[in-house]
C-alpha cells in the first residue's frame, strides 16, 4: 500500500472515514493482532509450565524486574492520541525479537527436551516482527510515520542473561513473555480503536 | 517506555538485531543504591547434587537503609513453604537453610529455591539440580536400509531416568582406522535413536557405541562392531497382487514384486507372507517362500475376504552369511474367495508350518515333475494349469458325489433323491 493511498492528516482521530483499502488493511493488522494475543497466551501457559513452580502458582509475584529497551505500556498509554499510541506499539514490537530470542537460547539450554516451547519463541519472534511491520505500514498509510531518525539501542547489555542465575533466567523469560502478551493486546486494541464501528 | 526505534514504514531493510541481547537485567540479588528496597544472594546459586544428599544455603538479605534484618525470612521449594525448623539465623542479615536426603529434581529446568521477605516478596531465588549420573546405555541395534545409510537405537541405563537433563551422543568409527564420527540426527525412530544417512563404507566393519553425560558424570555403552552388510533391511514389496485361481474356491494367489533399490542383489532373498480374514486380528504367516515372487494360497474359506500383506528379508546380500533383517510388511491387500456350497475348511497355507499333510510339498514335487518331463519327454501341453484344471475337476465331482450319497445315512437308501420312504 502506498503511503499516498487513504492518507490522512496526522492529528485525525478514527471518527473520519477510511479509504476501503486502509480501512481493509487496519482490519487485517487488527485481526493478526487479536490472534497473536491468543498465541501469546498459550506461550506463556507454557513457558511457567515448563519453569516449575512457583512459576504457575496464582500467587507468584516475581519483582517487576526492567528490561532494557522494553517497559510495559504505560498508564497514561490509553490517553494518548491514537496514532502516537501506534507508533509505541511498532516500537514496543520491534524491540521484542531479540528479547525472545534471548529468552528462547536460555531455554534451549534449561529445558532442551521441549521442542514446543523453543518453537513457539521463536515463532513469537517473528510474529512480533510481522506485526511491527503491519502497524509501521498503517502508520504510513496514514501519512503518521516518524520520519525522525531511528534511535540506537542501549549500550552494552552484554549478555547478561547467560552470565545470571539460572532463577533470575527464569524470571526475566517470565517477564519478556508478559510483556510480550501486553504489547500484542495493546496493539490490538490500538487499532480496534481506528475502525469504524470498531472491531469486525 | 520504549526506545525510541521509530522508523518510516516503508523502510525497506531493517538494521539486523546486534550480536549480543539487548538486555540489562537488574539481577535478582545485586543490590541498588538508594532505592530503599531490600534484595538478597543465595548461596550456592544454582547447585548440583545426588539424590540422597543434603544441602547447606544461605540468604544474605543486602538493603537501603543498611542493616536489613534475616528475621521474618522464609524460604519456599518449588512454591511450597519450608518449615521454619529446617531454617535458622545466621547473623541478622543471613538466614541459612539445611535440606537433608535431597528427592530428584521436579523438572528439568532446575527445582526453584527462593528466599521471601516477611512479606512474601521474593528476595532472591536459587535453582537445584538434584540427580543420578548415568548409567551406562545398553542394547544397541542397528539397521542399514538399502545399504544407504544407518540407524541405531539403545536403551538408556537405568531406564533413563536420572532427574537430569541427559544428553546421549551416538559415536562410531571404522574399526582399524579412521576418526571418532558423531551422529547428528537424533529422535528418528523414539527418543533413543540416531540416523547416519550417508558416508558409510562397506565391506569394513563399524564400531558404534553411545556416551551419556549429565551434570553430575557420563557413562559409555560397550562397543558394537558390525558390518554394514550384515544388517540390511529394505522397502517392503511393491505391487502386491491377490486374485483367485479359476475354479478354486479354496485358493488365491499372491504375486509381488522384488523391491526395486536391492532388486539386483536379491537373489537370495526371502519373503514371508501373511494373511487373515477380514474380520479377524489373527494373522497367519507363511514362511520361507524364499526368494520367488509368487505364492499360493491353499485351504482357504470360499466366500471369504482376505487380507495378504507380504514383506522380504534381504538375506544374503553381497554374500553375508547373517541372518538379514525383515522390511516393513506391504500394504494390505484384499481379495475374496469364490463362494462354495460346500462348507470350507478352516484355512491353510501355501507352505504350512509343521507337519500338516497338505498340499504344499506335493505341488513343489510335481512342479518339479512337470519341468523335468517338459525337458525330457514330448510332454509340451503339460502345465501347472493342466493340473489345477484338473484340481478343479475332482473338486466338482466330490460335490457332485456327495450329493447323490450324501442323502443316505449310515444305512443305504439307494440312488433315489428326495424324501427317505
Amino acid at each position: 500500500m502506498s503511503r499516498r493511498e487513504g492518507s490522512l492528516a496526522p492529528q485525525a482521530d478514527s471518527s473520519v472515514s477510511l479509504l476501503p483499502p486502509l480501512e481493509a488493511k487496519i482490519r487485517q493488522t487488527h485481526s493478526l493482532a487479536h490472534f497473536l494475543t491468543k498465541y501469546a497466551e498459550q506461550l506463556l501457559q507454557e513457558y511457567v509450565q515448563l519453569q516449575g513452580d512457583p512459576f504457575g502458582l496464582p500467587s507468584f509475584s516475581p519483582p517487576r524486574l526492567p528490561v532494557a529497551g522494553l517497559s510495559a505500556p504505560a498508564p497514561s498509554h490509553a490517553g494518548l492520541p491514537v496514532h502516537e499510541r501506534l507508533r509505541l506499539d511498532a516500537a514496543a514490537l520491534d524491540a521484542l525479537p531479540p528479547l525472545l530470542e534471548a529468552v528462547r537460547r536460555r531455554q534451549a539450554e534449561l529445558n532442551p527436551r521441549a521442542p514446543r516451547l523453543l518453537r513457539r519463541l521463536e515463532d513469537a519472534a517473528r510474529q512480533a516482527r510481522a506485526l511491527g511491520a503491519a502497524v509501521e505500514a498503517v502508520l504510513a498509510a496514514l501519512g503518521a510515520a516518524n520520519r525522525g531518525p531511528r534511535a540506537e539501542p542501549p549500550a552494552a547489555a552484554a549478555a547478561a542473561s547467560a552470565a545470571s542465575g539460572v532463577f533470575p533466567a527464569k524470571v526475566l523469560g517470565l517477564r519478556v513473555c508478559g510483556l510480550y502478551r501486553e504489547w500484542l493486546s495493546r496493539t490490538e486494541g490500538d487499532l480496534g480503536q481506528l475502525l469504524p464501528g470498531g472491531p469486525a | 517506555m520504549p526506545a525510541g526505534r521509530r522508523g518510516p514504514a516503508a523502510q525497506s531493510a531493517r538494521r539486523p538485531p546486534p550480536l549480543l541481547p539487548l538486555l540489562l537485567l537488574c539481577v535478582l540479588g545485586a543490590p541498588r543504591a538508594g532505592s530503599g528496597a531490600h534484595t538478597a544472594v543465595i548461596s550456592p546459586q544454582d547447585p548440583t547434587l545426588l539424590i540422597g544428599s543434603s544441602l547447606q544455603a544461605t540468604c544474605s538479605v543486602h538493603g537501603d537503609p543498611p542493616g536489613a534484618t534475616a528475621e521474618g525470612l522464609y524460604w519456599t521449594l518449588n512454591g511450597r513453604r519450608l518449615p521454619p525448623e529446617l531454617s535458622r539465623v545466621l547473623n541478622t542479615s543471613t538466614l541459612a537453610l539445611a535440606l537433608a536426603n535431597l528427592n530428584g529434581s521436579r523438572q528439568q529446568s532446575g527445582d526453584n529455591l527462593v528466599c521471601h521477605a516477611r512479606d512474601g516478596s521474593i528476595l532472591a531465588g536459587s535453582c537445584l539440580y538434584v540427580g543420578l549420573p548415568p548409567e551406562k546405555p545398553f542394547n544397541i541395534s542397528c539397521w542399514s536400509k538399502n545399504m544407504k545409510d544407518l540407524t541405531c537405537r539403545w536403551t538408556p541405563g537405568a531406564h533413563g531416568e536420572t532427574f537430569l537433563h541427559t544428553n546421549y551422543s551416538l559415536k562410531y568409527k571404522l574399526r582399524w582406522y579412521g576418526q571418532d564420527n558423531t551422529c547428528e540426527e537424533y529422535h528418528t525412530v523414539g527418543p533413543h535413536s540416531c540416523h547416519i544417512p550417508k558416508d558409510l563404507a562397506l565391506f569394513t566393519p563399524y564400531e558404534i557405541w553411545v556416551e551419556a553425560t549429565n551434570r553430575l558424570g557420563s557413562a559409555r555403552s560397550d562397543v558394537l562392531t558390525l558390518d554394514i552388510l550384515d544388517v540390511v533391511t529394505t522397502d517392503p514389496p511393491p505391487d502386491v497382487h491377490v486374485s483367485r485361481v479359476r475354479g478354486l474356491e479354496d485358493q488365491l494367489s499372491v504375486r509381488w514384486v522384488s523391491p526395486p533399490a536391492l532388486k539386483d542383489f536379491l537373489f537370495q532373498a526371502k519373503y514371508q507372507i501373511r494373511y487373515r480374514v477380514e474380520d479377524s486380528v489373527d494373522w497367519k504367516v507363511v514362511d520361507d517362500v524364499s526368494n520367488q515372487t509368487s505364492c499360493r494360497l491353499a485351504g482357504l474359506k470360499p466366500g471369504t475376504v482376505y487380507f495378504v500383506q507380504v514383506r522380504c528379508n534381504p538375506f544374503g546380500i553381497y554374500g553375508s552369511k547373517k541372518a538379514g533383517i525383515w522390511s516393513e510388511w506391504s500394504h494390505p491387500t484384499a481379495a475374496s474367495t469364490p463362494r462354495s456350497e460346500r462348507p470350507g475348511p478352516g484355512g491353510g497355507a501355501c507352505e504350512p508350518r509343521g507337519g500338516e499333510p497338505s498340499s504344499g510339498p506335493v505341488r513343489r514335487e510335481l512342479k518339479q515333475f512337470l519341468g523335468w518331463l517338459k525337458k525330457h519327454a514330448y510332454c509340451s501341453n503339460l502345465s501347472f494349469r493342466l493340473y489345477d484344471q484338473w484340481r478343479a475337476w475332482m473338486q466338482k465331482s466330490h460335490k457332485t458325489r456327495n450329493q447323490d450319497e450324501g442323502i443316505l445315512p449310515s444305512g443305504r437308501r439307494g440312488t433315489a433323491r428326495g424324501p427317505a420312504r
